[in-house]
């Protein structure tokens, strides 16, 4: 059997049948996860340009020829979220008219995953934005930690759903000295399944915080209220429906005991800071001697910085799927854990068909 | 009118508010609002259920956010059972990078024109108008000045790009005679500004007495508020699709065309079931 043998000039591998890898970003704090993931997979980014005109309508210029090849268009998620949509949907729309054969987005956050739920008269954006990227050209997506794990039901197409809870762990046990001393803690009662998920794998307890300013949300997610809420039943024959009685709002506290421990609250998203804040102090209130905070995406949005850096919160430990670097400047307890690896390894195998069973080897049904 | 609903995206409140008011309607409850984490979210504050829904939003300002919370507002009518639902789309995004042919979509388009609304604005301002003459700022714009040139009965005149040989600048042509006439530049739009400004030049270089451009869509990013300030225009005339506001602040020589009566026009007869081809070649009232 002949092995092929790369051309000395030639610093790239191509394998069998041709695969590329595209950034759609325009702005550089975007693609360095892009280039940690072709480093790793040791391919060149494929050449292309993305920018906005002067009159802020995105250009998107694919410069090399992507006929028949697979190509993954990694997508970074900024401050700038539909900019950052329509980028990616011009470069796919703009390679599936190219007769690129597979069109792969990686797209380690994907957006607009909290407004998945039907809201009173709103839109679920999400299915939206399904539709949209299947229209536009894709035909396989690869995420991290989907806020909901029913928006795969969104797409028709297959939807990889890595998790970043391996790389977290790792740092847990890794970088918290007597990290046995420890309690997973849920700052919501939404968010205990996946601390759940992580107390078992490191063999920890569990502690869950319920109260005030947790139920905002969930009440908001209800649906639509129907039939509408009373105004006058004076005269209104028909059905007695019963009334939907107002959730009550007992004050925040901790189910569990977290005297004499380290807290670590987990969670997918650390967006607004309020709650986690609101969660920090009541646990050292109760006794938590060293708070950390592990998320996925740090998004970390208007000045979140500044209240973590004023907090009772020790360390926020974020994973590279957002550019934070900003946010990092001003506030150094935050940290970053590297997940380009198994974004490159999920590529790799997708490319070369493997099983991807192995990179989910170490998860729970609940993570 | 039974059954029907406007509602206004963020891109040009005052625009949907004039046709809103020459319809003798109120614009539907809307709140449209960023999460800190900029995402949009949109929420219908009435009932649209059984009702004729057009949305007006332009695609101007923060493009790609308006459009998303175009596709955003439309969704969320779908999803109330409003029983059609019409985009209004004044000044249509990407229209440069591919055409906007009917042929592109799968759904019905009405392309409105600002012509007839344009014409009326040159009998009304321009004393000389009899004896003026239209010019398109390039060879792609010949069909659109010729019509607006027979309509009024004058003469018309082209600028065309030479280029000699391979590494030359482009050379501009003027195409026709402006000697002592009132020369009125057309063109569909306006973005840096840089073609008609060089065109203006060439204009009063070959002997027109003054140099006025229309233009429906003025985008004017980037260096085009300082170009204009610097040539010599007697006036720089655009339509209402794209808000002026703030560069008329910067730029005495911007006058703004109302165009609000022509859409609310449109959405009355699209509405009725009425045709909408009237409007091809006459400004409502």
């Amino acid at each position: 059997m002949r092995k092929a043998r790369p051309h000395p000039k030639c610093r790239m591998n191509v394998p069998k049948s041709g695969y590329r890898v595209f950034s759609a970003n325009s702005s550089a704090a975007c693609t360095e996860l892009a280039k940690k993931i072709t480093e790793r997979l040791g391919v060149e980014m494929g050449k292309s340009v993305v920018f906005q005109e002067s009159n802020r309508e995105t250009r998107v210029d694919v410069k090399e020829s992507v006929r028949g090849q697979t190509i993954f268009i990694i997508q970074t998620i900024p401050r700038d979220v539909n900019t950052a949509i329509m980028e990616l949907l011009i470069m796919a729309y703009a390679l599936k008219t190219s007769c690129a054969k597979n069109i792969i987005g990686v797209i380690p956050y994907f957006p607009y995953s909290k407004q998945c739920k039907m809201r009173k008269r709103g839109s679920i954006v999400c299915k939206l934005l399904a539709s949209m990227l299947a229209k536009s050209g894709l035909t396989h997506i690869i995420t991290m930690d989907l806020h909901q794990k029913e928006i795969q039901g969104f797409f028709g197409f297959p939807v990889d759903n890595l998790r970043a809870s391996p790389y977290l762990i790792q740092y847990i046990q890794e970088e918290i000295p007597d990290y046995r001393n420890a309690i997973i803690v849920a700052k919501s009662p939404a968010a205990a399944k996946r601390a759940q998920s992580y107390a078992e794998r490191l063999r920890l307890g569990l502690a869950v915080i319920h109260g005030e300013a947790q139920c905002s949300e969930s009440d908001m997610a209800d649906g639509r209220h129907s039939p509408p809420s009373v105004r006058n039943t004076t005269g209104h024959t028909g059905l007695e429906l019963p009334l939907m009685m107002a959730k009550e709002k007992p004050p925040i506290t901790v189910v569990g005991d977290v005297g004499g421990r380290i807290a670590i609250i987990v969670d997918d998203i650390i967006d607004d800071v309020g709650d986690f804040v609101a969660a920090a102090e009541i646990l050292k209130e109760r006794g938590a001697y060293k708070i950390y905070i592990m998320a996925t995406h740090g998004l970390l949005s208007a000045d979140a910085p500044r209240l973590i850096e004023e907090s009772a919160i020790d360390e926020v430990v974020v994973t590279n799927t957002v550019p934070h670097e900003v946010q990092k400047l001003q506030c150094p307890k935050i940290k970053t854990v590297d997940v380009s690896m198994i974004l490159a390894e999920a590529i790799r195998r997708i490319h070369n068909g493997e099983s991807m069973a192995y990179l989910f080897r170490n998860i729970t049904v609940d993570d | 009118m039974p059954n029907i609903k406007i509602f206004s995206g963020s891109s040009h409140p005052d625009l949907s508010q004039k046709i809103a008011d020459r319809l003798g309607l109120e614009l539907g409850k809307v709140v449209t609002k960023k999460f800190s984490n900029q995402e949009t979210c949109v929420e219908i504050g009435e009932s649209v259920r059984g009702e004729d829904v057009y949305i007006v939003q332009s695609g101007c300002g923060e493009i790609n956010d308006n459009l998303m919370e175009l596709l955003i507002m439309i969704n969320a009518c779908k999803i109330a059972s409003a029983s059609r639902v019409t985009a209004v789309i004044p000044c249509f995004p990407y229209a440069r990078q591919d055409k906007k042919d009917k042929s592109f979509f799968d759904i019905p388009v009405d392309n409105l024109y600002a012509e007839p609304a344009v014409l009326k604005w040159i009998k009304e301002n321009i004393l000389e108008w009899k004896n003026c003459i239209i010019v398109s700022p390039d060879a792609g714009g010949a069909k659109r000045v010729t019509s607006i040139a027979d309509r009024l009965n004058v003469d018309f005149a082209l600028i065309h790009k030479e280029r000699k040989k391979a590494n030359e600048v482009d050379r501009m042509v003027l195409v026709g005679d402006v000697t002592d006439r009132v020369a009125i530049l057309v063109d569909d739009m306006a973005d840096t500004c840089g073609t008609i400004c060089h065109a203006a030049d060439k204009l009063i270089s070959a002997g027109a007495t003054r140099v006025y451009a229309i233009l429906t869509h003025g985008i004017f990013s980037g260096p085009a508020i300082s170009r204009i300030n610097n040539a010599c225009f007697e006036a720089v005339v655009v339509t209402n699709t794209i808000p002026q506001e703030e560069k008329m602040k910067h730029c005495s020589k911007i006058q703004v065309i109302d165009i609000s009566m022509i859409l609310a026009e449109a959405i009355r007869r699209t509405h009725n079931g009425e045709s909408v081809s009237y409007l091809f070649s006459h400004v409502p009232l």
